[in-house]
């Protein structure tokens, strides 16, 4: 079940992307939702479901895009190892590590799916589309997350980790 | 040692998966996605236009946008017919002192289709139609506005489905002419490259002849990829270095090329690189 909620939800992004991208740009780029809801999920549901989930959102993503088939799916694929952030707890908020994970994800996919498209023969101005793309992607797509990630937080409330103190189970 | 696995798996299938891909064996499956996911796009869109157009109201009147709007495409209009004139009348020369020599080009088929989504990476300016294949469409065809200028060309073509290179795509190059104002001058050639910053530059124009902002720019029809006489727009600004071996313009293309929404596909006019054995 939860799986296929994944993959409608992965659907959805990909053609939101897709079909709202002249409509809703922020700062020259458009909001790419299908990192967003991969990053997100990961984050909401750990590395374990990332690993089918990214995948899944990649190929939606290119199937919807004249991409080449596996162009995503190699460039989202970063993301499984940044949820570990989840799992470290550097601060005792999820949301910022979440944000942070956004925010890598858009510049190692811009890397990433750069340099395919530079192997597959296509014209890339790196430095162009490194400043004017990956940069302001860093910030545009965090700033959707902002919506994004809380309702799929309050769906999955991660359980508290158990307090030190009266109750707690110290072995000494 | 899971993630190894994954890692090693995810890689080796993508890159299998991009190999196929460049060779068309997943064509079938992109056309099949198409198919499900352009309703619900379609559908999007409906809602987003109406969306845009209250968040542009909000500091736009909406009468004034609508006025531009009708302004732009007329001025798109007159422009392409006063290129056409232009170019006839040195056309006319041409022939002139070239008897025999046969106008090759023909009546012009068009197909009409409609975009129905924008590639969203931003590395790429490339659109998908609901036309492909069955229709007539084939890779290399000439992509028009509605009101006649060039827009691109059709880079994938599936059965039911293509997507577009636009002008301003990067991989994008078109011989042009530019055509002075007045018609005195002879037509500088060069090439109109899309660019991520600027939209289309002109490149390659030499330095000895005159290019000034405000003249029209049309495909020069050399290479044979693109007709003869295809309106691109005006020269937006040049940029014109002494020591430059050749000089460089910027392009303001005659139709808004970011609000496409039906465009003109010329199936009559078989590009080289389609009619090449």
């Amino acid at each position: 079940m939860k799986y296929l909620a994944a993959l409608a939800g992965a659907f959805l992004a990909a053609v939101l992307t897709v079909s709202l991208s002249p409509y809703v740009k922020v700062l020259g780029v458009a909001p790419d939702f299908v990192l967003i809801f991969a990053a997100c999920w990961a984050m909401v549901r750990g590395q374990s479901e990332a690993m089918f989930v990214v995948p899944i959102a990649g190929l939606l993503r290119d199937l919807t895009t004249s991409d080449p088939l596996g162009l995503s799916v190699l460039a989202l694929s970063p993301i499984v190892f940044l949820s570990l952030l989840r799992e470290l707890r550097p601060v005792e908020s999820d949301f910022l590590p979440a944000l942070a994970v956004v925010a890598t994800a858009s510049l190692t996919y811009a890397i990433l799916s750069m340099t395919v498209l530079t192997a597959v023969g296509d014209d890339v101005a790196w430095a162009t589309a490194l400043l004017r793309l990956a940069v302001p992607s860093i910030i545009v797509n965090p700033l959707f997350a902002v919506i994004v990630y809380p309702p799929m937080r309050w769906l999955n409330p991660r359980p508290r980790p158990a307090s030190f103190g009266i109750g707690s189970a110290v072995q000494l | 040692m899971r993630t190894l696995w994954w890692t090693l798996a995810i890689v080796g299938m993508s890159l299998v998966s991009i190999v196929l891909s460049e060779h068309r064996t997943f064509d079938p499956l992109q056309n099949l996605s198409l198919t499900i996911a352009a309703p619900v796009d379609s559908g999007i869109r409906d809602l987003a236009n109406p969306t845009s157009d209250f968040f542009q109201g909000i500091f736009n009147r909406g009468d004034i946008v609508r006025e531009n709007e009708r302004l732009r495409r007329e001025m798109e209009r007159l422009q392409t017919q006063v290129a056409a004139g232009e170019d006839a009348t040195r056309r006319v020369r041409e022939l002139e002192d070239a008897l025999g020599f046969k106008d090759s080009r023909p009546d012009d088929q068009l197909v009409v289709a409609d975009v129905i989504a924008q590639d969203p990476s931003g590395l790429k300016r490339a659109l998908a139609i609901n036309r492909g294949s069955n229709d007539g469409l084939d890779e290399g065809m000439v992509v028009l506005s509605r009101d006649g200028s060039l827009v691109g060309t059709v880079s994938l073509v599936y059965d039911d489905f293509a997507w577009l290179r636009l002008i301003t795509d990067p991989n994008s190059a078109v011989n042009i002419a530019v055509l002075p104002q007045g018609g005195k001058d002879a037509a500088a050639r060069g090439i109109a490259a899309g660019d991520l910053r600027s939209g289309v530059t002109l490149e390659m124009l030499p330095t000895e002849t005159e290019v000034n902002p405000g003249d029209l720019v049309t495909t020069s029809g050399l290479g044979g990829n693109y007709p003869r006489a295809l309106l691109l727009g005006t020269v937006k600004t040049v940029e014109d270095k002494p020591q430059a071996p050749s000089k460089r313009a910027v392009l303001e293309p005659a139709a808004d090329i970011s609000a496409l929404e039906t465009i003109l596909v010329v199936t009559s006019f078989k590009p080289a690189r389609l009619a090449a054995p």
